[in-house]
């Protein structure tokens, strides 16, 4: 799979009052071939969508505030209002439900229960200093419907296929959407080194120059 | 009603470990040491304003990372207590220097803390800053911050005051070149 290139993308700061595959087309039209993919940040799309509330406007109420204490520091659900967020999107008892079981699952030493059982918004949100200004004092959701947004870039770029992508720089690579063709497991592999950077390098978008030679070539 | 008292019990006993579970971890606690700050020095200067600049480091006390939402100078002069200048005063992260005087929320490790550098521009209402330096009073002001960690936002505040000293020794060093 050596075979493929990164190549960021670099654009002004997406919001909410833009449409995110009329965006797309904007700068990377020019720049994709039908051997390509692009990819595009998660959390992008989801400010692009209104997915994002100030905390402010939550009010913690006491589950939110226990269990947040029982999130390592680093993670989105740690403070009460990343957990409460969470849980208005979930549901309270599957939220507990999840902690429960996660915290018997680390007994076992297996990790990540928690994760997998709380719901797509527990793995996908981004709490406040996790998106770049003006969105650094807000919560971020994760996108809806990254399978069809895929598609439509996809559709709109006349492109090899397209990717939603939450990455980051502890080596995290999740593809939470992709159009049809494209293997998840490859992209995700492809991004694992963040080409996005960080929010400041203002790259939300990165194409994955090559994808359907270097795909052909690993599968022949 | 054995079970059902066993299992009250049970909760009773959950709900005061994880009370103390809660106790025990704390949260974050920031404070700007006002005290430690740099002397107000003279950075730019012009016929009708001046602006003076220091540094107040800050720090995360507690015992849990917190994230500094969002932190901002208010100034107090009013015009009962000294008409010869309008104070515009700002502040920005001194690891995060941009133009625009916007603070990037961040999060502060517990233990660990920054600084922040506070920019206060004085502009002479009739145009001649070196005379009003020369009157110039005490100028309180707060460092506002809002600060989240496990528990609620909040909003605190530190007080601190650029004394008419250094605003006057500037002036006079302004005098003398």
């Amino acid at each position: 799979m050596d075979d493929y290139e990164l190549l960021p993308v670099r654009t002004r700061v997406l919001t909410h009052r833009d449409n995110i595959v009329e965006a797309i087309a904007n700068y990377a039209k020019d720049k994709v071939t039908d051997q390509d993919v692009l990819c595009i940040a998660e959390s992008v799309v989801a400010i692009t969508q209104q997915r994002y509330i100030r905390p402010q406007e939550l009010t913690p109420g006491w589950l939110a505030r226990t269990m947040c204490y029982f999130v390592p520091q680093q993670g989105s659900l740690s403070s009460c209002y990343g957990m409460q967020a969470a849980i208005e999107k979930e549901g309270a008892l599957r939220f507990v439900l999840a902690m429960l079981c996660g915290m018997v699952a680390k007994v076992f030493g297996i990790s990540g229960v928690f994760y997998k059982l709380a719901g797509p918004t527990a793995a996908l949100i981004d709490d406040v200093t996790g998106t770049m200004p003006p969105y650094d004092k807000h919560i971020v959701f994760g996108p809806l419907d990254a399978d069809v947004i895929a598609e439509e870039i996809t559709r709109r770029l006349g492109c090899y296929g397209a990717v939603v992508a939450d990455v980051n720089d502890l080596k995290r690579s999740l593809i939470v959407g992709a159009s049809p063709g494209v293997d998840r497991a490859k992209a995700a592999y492809m991004l694992i080194h963040n080409p996005f950077g960080n929010a400041s390098q203002k790259t939300p978008i990165v194409i994955i120059k090559n994808y359907a030679r270097a795909a052909a070539k690993q599968a022949g | 009603m054995i079970f059902l008292q066993g299992l009250l019990i049970f909760i009773a006993l959950a709900a005061v470990a994880v009370s103390l579970y809660i106790k025990f971890k704390g949260d974050c606690w920031f404070e700007f040491l006002v005290d430690q700050r740099t002397p107000f020095t003279p950075v730019e200067l012009k016929d009708n304003y001046i602006v003076f600049s220091c540094q107040v480091p800050f720090i995360n006390k507690g015992t849990q990372d917190g994230t500094l939402i969002d932190v901002h100078l208010r100034t107090l002069l009013p015009h009962e207590y000294y008409d010869k200048v309008d104070v515009d005063g700002r502040l920005h992260n001194a690891d995060d220097p941009r133009g625009d005087h916007y603070w990037e929320s961040v999060i502060i490790p517990y233990g660990t803390g920054g600084a922040a550098v506070l920019n206060v521009k004085l502009t002479a209402v009739d145009g001649n800053i070196r005379a009003a330096l020369a009157e110039m009073v005490d100028l309180p002001m707060y460092i506002v911050f809002e600060v989240v960690g496990r528990r609620p936002i909040v909003v605190y505040k530190n007080y601190l005051v650029m004394p008419q000293e250094e605003t006057r020794t500037a002036a006079e060093k302004i005098q003398a070149a």
